[in-house]
């Protein structure tokens, strides 16, 4: 999918010097070097690879970023302007496009952006097995525990994830599993991957997403990605108060932080996580650094 | 023999008649599925948001016929094989004026780059300017394109006559 939206040029580049599928993010802004993401380090790219030197860091133009996003959204920018309005775009192959650029807003409601100036090209990786080494401490006989998936940003929650769920499906563990792909992040093949036993409801809110997905496919365990509002907190105790378990993500570096995340209270009050995963990117993305149950005391180092 | 190479005289000067009109048929055509391909655009963009490429796809082959080709250099760009300039996109296209060039090069190069709203207004604008130009086609091909056989049809005529 990167050489249908990358221009000729750098994605050769990219393809002949550098192990483009060791990359986790590329950043381009405007008139600024191109920043590579590997392994959580950060270095330029260059003419002949990467490069520590700025001097040999290549650099892109407003008019690359603006070509770069109208090949994102398969050359037809209106048929994905509900995502760009949200600051990014996701191609199919579940490549996240994040967008730096002017928001245009009329009587308080966003309309678009234009005026794009960077894009920070977010690359999914499928790393299979990741999440068997806490595996059996998210199950219970009978069912998944409300599980809540914590890390900074990049360091693994979305893979995490998607391992989770195919490794449910590949164990025949018959759990109707709802995934609500609110980014289209986690299915990034276009026929699924994720399993037999799973049905997906892509880019809409989690408000609407839980309410919908439990009326009409009666799931037993919804996953989802990055929650973090307070109408996620609700969905998510709409969804428990149904006998739905939840397995979800968060962004956070560590628990004492999780603890004061606004609108939190109540989900840890009321002990609705019995099981936090911690990753961190200590030894690369996805490191897990321990596995806790609802009174935080760790199961597994 | 004689009179077979009077009436192959002939039948060039109704052939050249002929090829000239053809030209204003053929304007006139290209123009009527530019309009109609704006129709299209504006009424999938607002209700299904249907890409560009399957919108293109989807054109009627008599439409398609109709552009001569413009839709594939499009599509050529848009799958990254050509650049989009007026030379590529009007490539193998030899009866269009440089003015009504200019307008639909910068038509090609607005699309699928804005929001519905303004993706519309600007296919509607330039919808209008095709309707003129198809207007004008129109008129210029049922004035000129008769003309054109008919002094076609004279001109052998008169050949003959005069080698008679």
């Amino acid at each position: 999918m990167l050489e249908k939206i990358l221009p000729n040029d750098l994605f050769h580049i990219l393809e002949s010097k550098v192990n483009i599928n060791s990359i986790n993010e590329i950043r381009l802004r405007a008139d600024k070097p191109i920043v590579l993401s590997i392994g959580g380090q950060r270095i330029f790219l260059g003419q002949n690879g990467v490069t520590g030197n700025l001097n040999d860091a290549l650099k892109v133009n407003k008019i690359t970023i603006e070509d770069i996003i109208f090949r994102a959204s398969e050359c037809s920018i209106y048929s994905v302007n509900e995502q760009i309005k949200r600051g990014f775009i996701v191609t199919k192959g579940g490549i996240r496009l994040g967008l730096g650029g002017d928001l245009i807003e009329e009587n308080n409601v966003i309309k678009t952006m234009t005026n794009f100036s960077s894009i920070n090209i977010r690359i999914p990786h499928e790393i299979k097995n990741c999440s068997l080494p806490v595996f059996n401490f998210l199950l219970e006989e009978g069912h998944v525990y409300n599980s809540l998936i914590i890390s900074p940003p990049g360091a693994g929650k979305t893979t995490f994830l998607r391992d989770f769920i195919v490794q449910l499906s590949d164990r025949n563990f018959a759990f109707n599993v709802l995934v609500l792909d609110e980014r289209g992040e986690l299915d990034i093949k276009k026929n699924g991957c994720l399993g037999n036993f799973v049905d997906k409801i892509s880019f809409a809110k989690k408000s609407i997403g839980f309410e919908n997905g439990i009326r009409a496919l009666s799931p037993n365990l919804i996953v989802t990605d990055e929650i973090g509002k307070e109408e996620d907190i609700e969905a998510i105790l709409y969804a428990i108060h149904c006998g739905v378990n939840i397995m979800a993500s968060i962004h956070c570096d560590n628990i004492d932080n999780l603890l004061h995340k606004p609108y939190f209270n109540k989900l840890i009050d009321e002990k609705i996580f019995t099981r936090f995963v911690l990753l961190s990117m200590r030894n690369g993305p996805g490191t897990i650094e321990g596995v806790y149950n609802e009174n935080f005391s760790r199961l597994r180092n | 023999m004689k009179i077979l190479l009077l009436i192959l005289l002939a039948c060039i000067a109704i052939l050249i008649g002929y090829i000239f009109s053809k030209k204003y048929k053929t304007r006139s055509n290209f123009f009527l599925s530019l309009v109609m391909l704006c129709q299209k655009f504006d009424v999938e963009i607002n209700f299904s948001r249907e890409r560009l490429k399957n919108m293109f796809d989807s054109l009627e082959e008599k439409h398609k016929r109709n552009l001569y080709g413009i839709d594939k250099n499009f599509l050529s760009y848009l799958d990254k094989e050509t650049s989009l300039d007026k030379e590529s996109l009007f490539k193998n296209i030899n009866f269009l004026k440089n003015d009504e060039k200019d307008v639909i090069f910068m038509f090609f190069k607005s699309l699928g780059r804005s929001d519905v709203d303004s993706q519309s207004k600007e296919i509607k604008n330039y919808q209008t300017r095709f309707e003129s130009f198809s207007s004008t086609a129109n008129n210029d091909n049922k004035k000129y394109g008769a003309l054109s056989i008919k002094l076609g049809i004279i001109a052998g005529l008169f050949l003959i006559v005069l080698f008679i």
